[in-house]
């Protein structure tokens, strides 16, 4: 099934990464947002099946953006997974205490990116 | 074999790596800079944020285009840069022996 996926993080090569691995790999459509500014308005304007976010941005962090994500009822309902190279227990329990649906780690496989999406949201 | 969508994948990635590469050498340049400020015992403590940065963005995306030793080099490297307050001898020693086996691993990979 096609899915659209947004994807915010101000590293433009991850960016990429990501992009190329869900639209080769899986076919599914891709938004991308350089910021948690520009993910807000993405989100809302592109209304994406899940959100694969970023967390150390500059301006605004992985984290505000998600509860303002959380905060607008336009995209409150969109399922969020954090994408993180912190791999720190303490971290990883401050991102998952968040209340996002996933945690995945950078640097992730391109070849199973997509897997490991559909896994965590239960998609078919 | 290579399953054709995995195939067109490896040669997306490669051409990534390439448009990326200059990103890349920017930020071991960070590192060598830092490396060799921390054995002339110069190492400001802007230089070693700049260091920690850029050793957690090449931690976060090597493993990605199939070096997974780089990331694990850039993870010690910024784990260095965090917890360093005032690098001794031994120390730059190690921090310069990491920054340029990432400089090898990059320069290596096909």
């Amino acid at each position: 099934m096609t899915r659209r996926i947004l994807i915010i993080d101000d590293e433009d090569d991850i960016r990429e990464v990501a992009g190329l691995s869900l639209e080769t790999v899986a076919g599914w459509e891709v938004v991308l947002a350089d910021s948690g500014a520009q993910g807000l308005a993405r989100a809302a304007e592109h209304q994406p099946d899940a959100i694969l976010l970023d967390v150390m941005m500059p301006g605004m962090d992985g984290p505000t953006t998600f509860r303002e994500l959380r905060k607008n009822p336009i995209t409150s309902h969109i399922p969020v997974i954090l994408l993180t190279a912190k791999v720190q227990s303490s971290d990883q329990k401050r991102f998952a205490d968040l209340g996002v649906e996933a945690v995945l780690f950078k640097p992730f496989d391109p070849l199973t990116l997509s897997d490991q999406i559909s896994t965590e949201l239960g998609w078919e | 074999m290579d399953a054709p969508g995995q195939e067109n994948l490896s040669e997306a990635l490669d051409r990534l790596w390439t448009q990326f590469l200059p990103l890349v050498n920017e930020r071991i340049a960070i590192l060598e800079a830092a490396a060799a400020a921390s054995a002339t015992k110069r190492l400001s403590a802007e230089e070693m944020e700049a260091a920690k940065s850029a050793a957690h963005k090449l931690a976060g995306v090597l493993g990605s285009y199939g070096l997974p030793r780089g990331t694990q080099v850039a993870r010690e490297l910024e784990t260095m840069y965090s917890c360093l307050k005032d690098p001794g001898a031994l120390l730059s020693a190690h921090l310069a022996s990491l920054t340029a086996e990432l400089r090898i691993i990059v320069e290596t990979r096909k």
